[in-house]
């Protein structure tokens, strides 16, 4: 027993030094919890989220001139004598309790500055709750409920744009088509596609785009004949799918994730439903496994997003980080990517005019920040977050598009670009040719 | 009429699937009077055997039906020989927890060896294809190859218990086990057999299922739940009563249908903004509950 004692000693002297050397390294990181569904259904945008993020941190913590873009200039945080950013990932399986609990660790255990995340809003909706209540900042880059921001919280930022923007956008859009805005396309009769149909997960997002869809289907006088709500993880969606066939609507609305929009899409066409279009609110619309999946099936379908590459074409910058991406993954970035990688983004640029990682300098920063549209990949106006009122923390300068699957003289499926018009980069295919 | 039409086919179909599914359950109860928890993960594992078979090989998932059969049939036997056999010889509770520990250990090995992610099959020789029949009746392919294999299981299973002498071995071990032990029927290899064939009958079940619906190691509760109320309501260790109770629960999951068939045919628009799609597996445990209450042995129950 002494023998072992008289080793224990010097082990545990190691043991310390070990330590006491990791402390003096991470002084110079700055590290920042990112929590992510990284299983689970939504695990493939897990995946892209997760890339998206990784990529932009990459090209902070690295200078890379040629990249149009402030932060890939500088080789970390210039204020902070040049510090790293870290990212610790950790997966909520789109999980709001376990979400919140990964929080917890990430800023007790972990001692994170701030939290970036957790793209479902159900999730993002806890985990800010425990920020708030620690005064810890968290920034949100791919949560779209609106209510999110409507809760006065003095520690929460969101870069994406919202719910009501992009439900906005899409009846915008089916306005324009009715006055024959589209390009390739004559004018509508609105008589055509009045009648609308909608089918919405039934979490914190989903029953938010359902409500924004019924308000706004009045506002713009269409005809909303059914409206259900779903569970994202129903296995089965035969009797939701024949529901929405028997209202037969000219054009099915969808708020759903990865899995549960590709059940959807084979379920529609197994029930050979025929609306003359399809829209999906972006989520799992534009998963990579939605096009991989269904193939030839998704040319036509719509959905919201924030991101195609064909924004490469007017923008550099996107052109420039989408080739990294592409060397990275052998895919293109996706508005889940983009809007992570912005999000890292909106991080680096708020800790580097904060100058110290003290909440409350970050804090002041974030409120007063403005990072100009020429340096996102997304096509916005920039980052400037509300300060005050009903929308607080919220990104004043962000805005939508509305994308179409489309074939390209390649081969190769693409989303194209639709809405706004004026940006539109593809005729747009209607009716639907259907499965 | 499209719509109640197209309801009531696709309710009878995914009844029989369900029916298919109970069936092990309902042959174990009556052999054994031992109420199976971890029925949904023997399930379960079925769904993975066949996904992972045809993945690997490059097979048809249709064609891994005998082969998760096969899977199933060894899973039940080994599940009595090595651990249920010992647990029936304690009181009822030490019955009904130890296999919903099993349960356990079952959905979390699956998770441990799969991980949580959502698969689905995406290609195979019926993946996709449908039927349309005319007057709103669509039978996609693989429900309907499900529901084909649903009845001719039900058929062999009833044939085997009836018209066999193994059969009447069975039947011996489940009316009085010290009875049939006392005539010479090995009642411990009988009971052994019993949970083969359930766990066989619900892995095939598990291995048709997967053509079209998506698996994770957490999918198997929603079907425990299913077969139990099914079980339920045909009665405790009845085989055509699994059957009928099947057709009639794949119904009560289609009544949203029957409720926009409502709808339409009354025209009132409130009736269109309930949200009947949401609690659809909500009247099936109602149903259950009922049938407890009202009648506790189910509709064609023989025992107690």
């Amino acid at each position: 027993m002494k023998k072992h004692f008289a080793l224990v000693l010097p082990l545990m002297l190691v043991l310390a030094l070990v330590l006491a050397m990791q402390t003096s390294y991470a002084a110079e990181t700055i590290k920042i919890g990112v929590l992510y569904p990284l299983t689970g259904g939504a695990a493939a945008e897990g995946r892209e989220l997760r890339a998206g993020a990784e990529l932009a941190a990459e090209i902070a913590n690295t200078s890379i001139p040629e990249i149009k873009m402030d932060m890939a200039k500088r080789a970390g945080i210039s204020s902070m004598g040049g510090a790293k950013i870290e990212l610790i990932f950790k997966d909520h399986e789109g999980n709001p309790t376990l979400g919140a609990d990964q929080a917890k660790k990430l800023i007790q255990d972990d001692k994170v500055i701030g939290i970036l995340g957790c793209y479902h809003s159900a999730v993002t909706k806890t985990v800010s709750a425990v920020c708030e209540e620690m005064g810890i900042p968290m920034i949100n880059d791919s949560s779209t409920s609106p209510a999110l921001t409507n809760r006065g919280f003095k520690w929460f930022w969101r870069t994406t744009p919202h719910d009501i923007t992009f439900t906005q956008d899409l009846f915008e859009f089916l306005k324009g088509i009715t006055e024959g805005k589209a390009m390739g396309v004559p004018a509508i009769p609105k008589a055509q596609i009045k009648t609308l149909a909608a089918a919405c997960e039934k979490t914190e997002w989903g029953s938010q785009v359902s409500q924004t869809i019924e308000t706004l289907s009045k506002d713009y006088g269409f005809d909303l004949k059914k409206s259900i709500l779903y569970a994202a993880k129903s296995p089965d969606l035969s009797s939701e799918v024949r529901s929405l066939k028997s209202a037969r609507p000219d054009i099915m609305l969808f708020a759903s994730y990865a899995s549960d929009a590709i059940l959807m899409m084979k379920t529609l066409k197994a029930e050979k439903a025929g609306p003359k279009m399809i829209w999906g609110q972006d989520a799992g619309f534009e998963a990579p496994e939605f096009r991989s999946t269904l193939g030839d099936d998704v040319i036509g379908i719509l959905t919201r997003t924030v991101f195609a590459p064909q924004v490469g074409q007017v923008k550099d910058v996107s052109g420039q980080v989408n080739f990294l991406y592409r060397k990275n993954m052998g895919r293109d970035l996706s508005g889940a990517s983009a809007r992570a990688f912005t999000g890292v983004q909106t991080w680096v640029e708020v800790l580097e005019k904060a100058g110290s990682i003290a909440p409350a300098a970050i804090q002041k920063a974030a409120n007063t920040i403005m990072i100009p549209g020429e340096q996102l990949i997304v096509p916005w106006k920039g980052i400037r977050f509300a300060a005050t009122g009903s929308d607080q923390g919220q990104n004043e300068l962000g805005s939508g598009m509305i994308g179409q699957y489309q074939k390209n003289k390649a081969g190769e499926i693409v989303v194209e670009i639709v809405y706004p018009f004026d940006v539109a980069t593809a005729k747009l295919i209607y009716p639907l040719k259907g499965f | 009429m499209e719509i109640l039409a197209g309801s009531i086919s696709a309710g009878l179909l995914i009844g029989m699937v369900f029916a298919l599914v109970a069936l092990g359950l309902t042959i174990i109860f009556g052999v054994m009077d031992i109420v199976n928890f971890a029925h949904g993960e023997f399930l379960m594992l079925g769904m993975y055997t066949a996904l992972l078979t045809a993945q690997a090989t490059g097979v048809d998932p249709l064609l891994t039906i005998p082969f998760a059969g096969l899977v199933g049939f060894l899973l039940g036997v080994i599940c009595y020989l090595g651990f249920v056999k010992y647990l029936i010889r304690g009181p009822m509770v030490a019955q009904l927890l130890g296999t919903f520990g099993l349960m356990l250990v079952l959905r979390n090995l699956a998770l441990f060896l799969f991980g949580s992610e959502d698969r689905t099959i995406h290609e195979g020789l019926l993946v996709g294809q449908s039927f349309d029949m005319g007057m709103g009746i669509i039978l996609p392919a693989t429900k309907l190859a499900a529901a084909v294999l649903s009845v001719i299981s039900f058929i062999a299973v009833w044939l085997l218990i009836n018209r066999t002498r193994i059969g009447k071995a069975l039947m011996a071990t489940a009316l009085n086990a010290q009875g049939a032990r006392y005539m010479g029927i090995p009642t411990e290899r009988m009971n052994a057999f019993a949970w083969g064939l359930g766990g066989a009958t619900v892995t095939m079940a598990g291995a048709l299922l997967v053509n079209f619906w998506s698996v994770t190691p957490y999918v198997g509760l929603l079907f425990t739940m299913i077969a139990f109320a099914i079980v339920a309501l045909g009665g405790f260790g009845s085989i055509p009563g699994a059957f009928f109770a099947g057709l009639i629960v794949g119904l009560i999951t289609e009544l949203p249908g029957i409720w926009d068939f409502a709808t339409e045919m009354t025209g009132f628009d409130w009736m269109a903004s309930v949200p009947m799609t949401s609690f659809k597996y909500t009247w099936v445990y109602l149903a259950y509950f009922l049938i407890m209450l009202i009648r506790p042995r189910g509709l064609f129950g023989w025992k107690h």
